[in-house]
């Protein structure tokens, strides 16, 4: 079962208390109001039974014996009925009314010489009444009057729908109101939350405002900037500290370079052992420039501070010309893969930092000349509705298998090629830095089976929307 | 080819193995260990190519640009640890006119190097005649850009190069590929923040309100393109 969030919790609470409180208060006033309206009721109709009874036997006693009549007067101009019980007989002048409407025990209690009332009994009609008896023992006799409350129930029913409709606005209130007090009070959690969510993204300037000064947010906002303060240092710190490794490290790869290339330039005056020597040399020294190069670049992508310079270019001289460029770079001797451009991609843009994706072509055609007997053909081409151009490198090698297919972009993987680490020349971050580049320009990669049976690499770039896109 | 090319560098090594490579190439060095030092001797023997490590001790690199820019339109290559950094962008708003990334293949220096002395010798015949757009008017056999009224506006020979491009083939859009290779002069496909950069310190001079460029206008997608 999920819990509610506290925003429903304290909205829950708020309507159910208004319920609680709606409710017993109309409750109370309801019952109250019904007690008095009663009470009321019945003394009334106590005195007019009296009264009634002292006609009845003013009447008997002046030896009147139509009780009928007696009892329709008295009926008449009120909203009673009344039943007289002479020498054991009963009289009415209503036909509705016969002597099982009175209680049994009023009788008996009538009987025996008091004066009773039975209130708000329901008649066997169905019908609340007030039932009021009076003995009048000098004639022998028995005077009872029946009240009807159909009216006060009306009036009750009323009042009592007239609550309840009250209590539930009053609910709806209470709950309208919970909503708006946990929203109230839940927005600066939402201020935090963008400004979290804002740092997360690279924002480290972001800061939360201390919302006028409010004394009960004001250790949030307080405790919140000294961390974002403290992560903003610690970042800051580390960046400082890359850039410093990454100074220190090259001032002494620049002297070693500049003074190499200084030897290679006189290198014909030099004895084969030294010419040798100096080969060796050159080749291990650009190795581990770009073994420095690869490690910088990785730790910036890693604490997040590459700064990614994306421009908006066509993918297939973005290609032509990369893949130029990286096969210059691999050097004499290396045969210059088939660049094959599918037309519905010809006028295709894409965005991206053309230094990386330069390094991510020149990697993948490196990758292929060291593993796969060199790159054959190159392809731009849009699979149908994707919103992706891919980029595929295949190879003429033996192909990747599965299981290696995602360990190949690790750090330093070698996989069943190690026995070939004597002659790479690559930092063992090729692929890895291929994967980071790719991922900083919002594209991804990936290796598969090529239909040639070598390893197919892909680099996938969203697509553009084009000003120029005949659609 | 030959010139003489200002160093400055606050690493003793790196400076004396950059020498030895310069003047490898043929360049006559003058070295200088901190930006003010490398103004003193810039004053006193000018150069025809400046190199400015960005990381200096004392006035760092962007001041030390900056300063030089103040007093000449010699063309400037700074040297960074970083590619891809807003180094690169600060130097080249500094003034600079190139970069290079530590560590540089002095071949590929020398390239570039190179190729800024090209840009600063007169130019080439396919140079559009005297045109003018806006209040200003470009004359490119005298790389002289004025305001009708006659007073001169001051650019660097990248800026001035750049400006006689777009305006060879007015409104016509050249992409940053293509105004990489004329004007930076060698097949340099790689930092269109090179064009970019360049592009804005251009719209400062030649523009009312650079913001709202009138004249030198941005194509998405495309490139730049000249509308006189």
């Amino acid at each position: 079962m999920t819990r509610l969030g506290i925003a429903a919790r304290i909205t829950a609470i708020f309507g159910l208390g208004a319920l609680l409180l709606s409710f017993s208060m109309g409750g109370l006033s309801y019952f109250t109001t019904r007690h008095f309206l009663l009470a009321e009721r019945e003394s009334a109709a106590q005195h007019q039974a009296f009264a009634n009874a002292n006609v009845v036997r003013s009447s008997i006693e002046s030896g009147n014996t139509q009780y009928a009549d007696t009892l329709a007067s008295l009926d008449a101009g009120s909203d009673s009925h009344s039943v007289l019980i002479h020498d054991a007989t009963p009289y009415s002048a209503s036909l509705s009314l016969s002597l099982s409407s009175i209680p049994r025990q009023l009788r008996t209690e009538v009987r025996q010489g008091s004066a009773a009332t039975e209130t708000y009994r329901t008649s066997p009609q169905g019908q609340p009444q007030i039932v009021v008896g009076v003995p009048i023992p000098s004639v022998h006799a028995a005077y009872f009057e029946v009240f009807s409350l159909s009216d006060l129930n009306h009036t009750l029913r009323v009042l009592g729908l007239t609550l309840v409709g009250a209590g539930a606005i009053t609910t709806l209130l209470g709950t309208a109101l919970g909503r708006f007090a946990s929203e109230r009070s839940l927005r600066p959690l939402a201020g935090v939350s963008r400004a979290a969510v804002s740092i997360a993204g690279g924002q480290l300037g972001t800061r939360l405002v201390s919302e006028a000064a409010d004394p009960d947010l004001e250790g949030l906002t307080t405790s919140f900037n000294a961390m974002v303060d403290q992560l903003q240092e610690r970042i800051e710190r580390e960046a400082r500290f890359n850039s410093d490794v990454s100074h220190e490290l090259r001032s002494p790869l620049t002297t070693l370079s500049a003074s190499l290339e200084v030897l290679e330039a006189d290198r014909d005056n030099l004895p084969a052992r030294a010419q040798r020597a100096l080969q060796l040399l050159g080749d291990d020294l650009r190795r581990f420039q770009r073994m420095v190069g690869d490690l910088l670049e990785m730790s910036r992508a890693d604490a997040g501070s590459a700064d990614v310079f994306l421009e908006e270019v066509l993918v297939s001289e973005l290609v032509q010309r990369s893949v130029a460029n990286g096969v210059r770079s691999l050097g004499d001797g290396v045969v210059a893969p088939a660049v094959v451009v599918e037309p519905e991609t010809q006028l295709l843009h894409v965005g991206v930092d053309k230094r990386r994706f330069e390094r991510v072509m020149a990697n993948l055609l490196e990758n292929a000349a060291h593993y796969g007997g060199g790159a054959t053909t190159i392809t731009v081409r849009r699979l149908v509705q994707s919103d992706d151009v891919e980029i595929t490198v295949d190879d003429a090698g033996p192909g990747i298998s599965p299981v290696e297919r995602t360990k190949v972009f690790q750090r330093f993987y070698r996989g069943s090629a190690s026995g070939r680490r004597g002659t790479g020349t690559g930092s063992g971050l090729g692929l890895a830095l291929v994967a980071e580049h790719v991922r900083l320009m919002d594209g991804r990669s990936w290796v598969e089976e090529s239909p040639a049976g070598g390893a197919r690499f892909v680099v996938a770039l969203p697509i553009l929307p084009s000003e120029e896109d005949p659609l | 080819m030959s010139g003489r090319i200002l160093v400055v560098e606050d690493d003793e090594r790196i400076r004396s193995s950059m020498r030895l490579a310069l003047e490898g190439e043929g360049y006559e060095v003058n070295d200088a260990a901190s930006g003010e030092e490398g103004l003193d001797l810039f004053a006193s023997a000018p150069s025809d190519v400046a190199l400015i490590d960005l990381m200096l001790p004392g006035m760092d690199g962007f001041e030390c640009c900056r300063a030089l820019r103040r007093q000449s339109a010699v063309p400037i290559i700074i040297v960074t640890a970083r590619a891809d950094t807003h180094d690169v962008v600060a130097g080249l708003e500094a003034g600079a006119d190139d970069y290079v990334t530590k560590p540089f293949v002095a071949k590929e220096l020398a390239a570039r190097i190179r190729a800024l002395l090209r840009r600063a010798r007169p130019p080439e015949e396919e140079d559009p005649s005297a045109l003018s757009f806006g209040t200003l008017q470009l004359l490119p056999e005298q790389g002289v850009l004025r305001h009708a009224d006659g007073t001169e506006v001051h650019c660097t020979r990248t800026e001035f190069r750049l400006l006689c491009e777009l305006a060879a083939s007015p409104n016509k859009v050249l992409s940053r590929e293509q105004l990489l290779d004329r004007v930076w002069g060698y097949d340099y496909f790689g930092d269109g923040r090179l064009v970019d950069v360049h592009i804005r310190r251009l719209r400062t001079k030649v523009e009312v309100d650079p913001a709202l460029p009138q004249h030198i206008l941005t194509v998405r997608g495309m490139g730049y393109k000249l509308v006189p």
